[in-house]
């Protein structure tokens, strides 16, 4: 038991997986924290395309994601990074990426 | 104005200034037109191919990045719904019915396009982004007070409402383009 608890303590935590939902041409939730090694899933429930883009010094582009499709993201830096719909710019979400 | 007045408006010979003050020139308010569903159908997919029309030729005669981007997210989107309409009219059995309002939209955008067609450059940037917020004001209303209330079917109510909010963001994005448009170009000093 306490060597399963050394090897638990050793490995650190666990990377999670986050979902921002896009619907009603807006990401929910709008604004998210992660800690660096999580994913962050966007689903597309709209009928219109979209994506998720930051163009920051963290950057990233799901591409198009049509209805029902997904986009991933692994956060590998700290920081805050502020996307957009590189579609629909009017659309904002931002991503806060804390330290492990 | 009613929500079919500002459509109708569209159809009358267009210049920035007629689409930009229909509401103050128009006559005076009258009944919202009673559609049946085959005929809300009907307006929805001329609407969407409208823009779509006007999005292709505005790809062709615009140097804006922005305008250009702004284009082509008209042609995906508008292409999209209509794509869902499509696919609900052929589920549900019913055939939409061309009608008044649709043949105004229709001579409307016939209309927007000469008006158009001898511009250039900037000039034809700001006339065609301001021609978009007039048009999307326009159908925002028409979703709003014609077709999702006359619409007696569930599904096809249910798609308008799933429109709407891209109708919506639709209008914002040209709003702050015609903003970006009507600013005095930076010198970049």
């Amino acid at each position: 038991m306490i060597l399963w608890l050394l090897l638990l303590l050793a490995i650190g935590p666990v990377p999670k997986s986050h979902t921002v939902e896009i619907r009603g041409m807006e990401f929910h939730p709008a604004e998210l924290t992660v800690t660096v090694g999580d994913t962050v899933v966007w689903i597309n429930h709209d009928i219109v395309p979209h994506t998720a883009t930051a163009s920051t010094s963290i950057k990233w582009d799901t591409g198009q994601l049509t209805q029902d499709q997904t986009g991933r993201y692994l956060a590998r830096k700290a920081g805050v990074a502020h996307y957009v719909c590189a579609l629909h710019p009017t659309m904002k979400g931002t991503l806060v990426i804390r330290k492990e | 104005m009613s929500a079919f007045h500002r459509l109708a408006a569209l159809a009358l010979p267009f210049t920035l200034t007629a689409a930009l003050h229909a509401q103050a020139t128009s006559p005076a308010p009258a009944p919202a037109p009673d559609l049946t569903d085959p005929e809300v159908a009907h307006v929805a997919v001329t609407a969407n191919s409208i823009d779509i029309d006007l999005a292709k030729f505005a790809e062709t005669r615009t140097h804006n990045a922005a305008v250009k981007q702004f284009a082509a997210t008209m042609i995906t989107d508008h292409a999209a719904v209509n794509a869902q309409a499509g696919a609900l009219a052929k589920k549900l059995g019913v055939t939409p019915a061309d009608n008044a309002v649709s043949q105004s939209l229709q001579s409307g955008a016939a209309q927007a396009r000469k008006s158009l067609e001898p511009l250039s450059g900037a000039a034809f940037d700001r006339a065609y982004i301001a021609r978009e917020v007039a048009y999307h004001q326009a159908v925002l209303d028409a979703i709003d007070k014609v077709l999702i209330p006359t619409t007696e079917n569930a599904e096809l109510k249910k798609l308008l409402e799933d429109v709407r909010p891209a109708v919506a963001t639709h209008l914002e994005h040209a709003k702050q383009l015609h903003t970006q448009l009507a600013a005095p170009a930076k010198t970049g000093q």
